[in-house]
């Protein structure tokens, strides 16, 4: 078992969020939430200096913990283009990025960006997206607007709806990565009743909450990504296993960093606030986390989950 | 990244599946009932697996085992565990009471205590807690005074599992006091057949033999039961610890049983309210997710590292796992009518999960001492 990403692939990761960092970090999210058309060409430069999209996921495994490890950096700074949905792009479809759709009302975080984004149903089938308006400032949108669907007759094939589902969430796994940190520096610094708040135990144990779900997503990622490397056949159950997780998650992990941080963690002068604002497409799109669950169960109905016991093996 | 384990851990899996199938009741729900043929099977089983070198397969080859890696350790935590752990209380001997011994042990210690674990034929208990003396272990008053060549051992332990049939005691107790409650503390390996030892069983909602009052009443022992130096015995101890540092692989039995549901449910499957369908699948990644997390720290410990915070977070994981997987699953369970001998086994074996997974957040280092210890780490780090 190898169960870390290559070192490469995790100084890859490093570099890209130090890029980033210089390029102006969380100023980035800020600039795009105030012209939404810029979001395009304030990430697309930096990123472009490493080689981030020349990224193909699906040609390597270096490629893929490549894009895994790019994709973690991007959430931490909260990246105002959707990375994880260009470089999930179906290989036989020209286009700047696909998301992936689903529901009565199909949305995606695409308010600002031109070009050609496609829509991919987690069946595979591909659709030409064309955005609505937006409704409401970037501010409250976090770029999402609502999508209308016409299809194209393409296909993506199942490990590129995989990929679709799982590079995301690294993404977001990037953004719980920050929100932990940043509590935990926060608790360490900031003190009351004349200790620090990490002196108080009912502190560390919601700090260690949030640091349990955090890693399992972590693990889950690895493994996701792995199984779409190896070329598995359920490779898209364990992308929504992950992205069940991973909603899950976020949902305990922004809980408890909001709380940890008081009313500080409610002002733009915190990054906190942005991670978490941002963090909604992701946690949302393109099913809500009881839709996630729905999903996840309608198709391992029967075999369930790959692991150490199939169903016939179960019964001894 | 690479998940697959290798042939060998997996043609170790299905020997161990092969082993049960043959020589483990498919009603077996572990060593600990009224039945003592239950227990037979258990003794059984691990002289069984003794012979076949596969009971202390990850000790050094110099004590009989042959040194099998992390990985493999790992299959055969998680194959005894989903079958109900039919090695009955071995585990224990073999998991830390053996390498505690071959550590720290004299030679004549070595010799006296190792071969009789190797082949299965000795059971451990644990002399650690105390009624006032839980969580905060090291507060133990257990008291060992010398007079003359001997030591001799008063106080009352508790919650000790398995001392109704154990030989022998791996026993923490007080052999001075000093100005840190930690110092001053020797391990004593004491044969529970002494007749100023008294064992009082605990009626418990696990079943017999889990919880046990054991009481030492001037218990007269020689320097040989020492293990280690006198006074130093809380480092032999968070030795012991580390020795479990990953524990019980809850999440196997978890998985098996969620993954028998919908075998065993039939067509009353689709009859489930979706949300405890939709539960059902949460819990299947949950189990992955807890894996996942025994595997980090299955590969740290293999590459010589060691991040304890790693091991803490699996641990509060795992037991929450147990408890919300017997959620579930009883209300699968109770959803159905389960009439056929396959239904009822099913039904038999969720409850037994329920009533386990009760003690999981306790047992063993409750998941306060986890949130503890990850605490620790996470605001220690840099």
């Amino acid at each position: 078992v190898r169960n870390e990403l290559t070192d490469e692939a995790l100084e890859y990761g490093t570099l890209v969020a130090r890029a980033v960092e210089a390029a102006g970090g969380d100023a980035l999210a800020a600039a795009a939430e105030d012209d939404p058309s810029r979001r395009r060409d304030l990430v697309w430069p930096v990123l472009s200096e490493l080689g981030a999209w020349e990224l193909e996921p699906l040609t390597s495994a270096d490629e893929a913990e490549a894009a895994a490890a790019l994709c973690r950096a991007a959430g931490r700074w909260a990246l105002p283009f959707p990375v994880a949905a260009h470089l999930s792009r179906p290989a036989e479809v020209d286009a700047e990025g696909a998301f992936v759709v689903a529901g009565a009302r199909p949305a995606a975080p695409l308010d600002g960006l031109g070009g050609r984004w496609v829509g991919v149903t987690l069946d595979g089938d591909v659709a030409d997206i064309r955005a609505r308006p937006a409704d409401r400032p970037a501010r409250k949108s976090a770029f999402v607007v609502e999508l209308e669907l016409e299809p194209t007759g393409l296909r993506a094939a199942p490990a590129e709806v995989a990929l679709a589902v799982a590079l995301p969430c690294w993404s977001l796994l990037g953004m719980l990565d920050r929100a932990v940190e940043m509590t935990r520096g926060y608790v360490i610094e900031r003190q009351q009743f004349g200790q620090p708040l990490s002196r108080f135990q009912s502190v560390q144990f919601q700090l260690t909450d949030a640091e349990v779900e955090r890693l399992g997503v972590e693990e889950l990622a690895k493994y996701s990504l792995w199984s779409i490397e190896a070329g598995r056949a359920d490779a898209l159950d364990d992308a929504l296993a992950l992205r069940l997780a991973a909603v899950e998650a976020a949902a305990v992990v922004f809980r408890i960093c909001h709380q940890l941080h008081g009313a500080i963690g409610f002002c733009d002068e915190t990054p906190l606030s942005w991670l978490s604002r941002s963090s909604q497409p992701l946690r949302r799109l393109p099913t809500n986390p009881a839709a996630t669950r729905a999903e996840l169960g309608s198709r391992i109905e029967g075999r369930g989950l790959a692991g150490l016991y199939t169903p016939e093996e179960a019964r001894r | 990244l690479d998940y697959e384990m290798g042939h060998w851990v997996a043609s170790l899996r299905s020997e161990l599946r092969e082993l049960v199938a043959e020589h483990v009741p498919v009603d077996y729900l572990g060593a600990f009932t009224a039945d003592p043929a239950d227990l037979e099977i258990a003794q059984a089983f691990c002289r069984l697996l003794a012979e076949r070198g596969l009971l202390c397969m990850a000790w050094p080859e110099e004590f009989g085992g042959r040194g099998a890696s992390g990985w493999e350790q790992t299959a055969v935590r998680e194959e005894m565990w989903a079958l109900h752990e039919p090695r009955g209380a071995q585990y224990m001997g073999v998991n830390w009471v053996g390498p505690t011994i071959m550590r720290h042990g004299t030679a004549e210690q070595r010799r006296r205590h190792l071969p009789p674990i190797a082949s299965g034929e000795v059971i451990w208990c644990q002399g650690f807690s105390e009624p006032d003396s839980g969580s905060d272990l090291a507060s133990l008053s257990t008291g060992a005074r010398r007079d003359g060549d001997e030591w001799v051992i008063s106080g009352q332990k508790i919650w000790t599992s398995y001392a109704t049939m154990a030989q022998w005691c791996f026993l923490l107790a007080r052999t001075s006091r000093e100005e840190r409650k930690q110092q001053g503390l020797t391990v004593f390996l004491v044969p529970m057949a002494d007749p100023a030892i008294e064992v009082r069983p605990i009626d418990c909602m696990m079943g017999p033999h889990h919880l046990n009052e054991v009481f030492f009443d001037e218990v007269r022992v020689d320097d040989g039961a020492v293990l280690g130096t006198v006074g130093d015995g809380w480092s032999t101890v968070q030795e012991v610890l580390a020795f479990e540092r990953v524990g019980i692989a809850r999440y196997a039995r978890c998985e098996r049983l969620l993954q028998w549901a919908p075998v065993a449910l039939g067509d009353q499957w689709a009859d489930l309210p979706p949300e405890l369908a939709a539960g059902w699948a949460r819990m299947l990644v949950h189990c992955r997710r807890s894996r996942l997390l025994a595997y980090r720290v299955v590969a740290t410990q293999d590459s010589g590292q060691v991040r304890p915070g790693d091991a803490a977070a699996y641990r509060i994981a795992v037991t929450r796992l147990d408890q919300e997987s017997a959620e579930v699953l009883m209300d699968i369970v109770g959803c159905a009518s389960l009439g056929s001998d396959e239904q009822r086994r099913f039904a038999r074996a969720v409850e037994d999960h329920h009533r386990y997974s009760v003690a999981a957040t306790v047992s063993s280092g409750s998941i306060e001492m986890q949130r503890i210890l990850l605490s620790r780490t996470l605001l220690a780090a840099s």
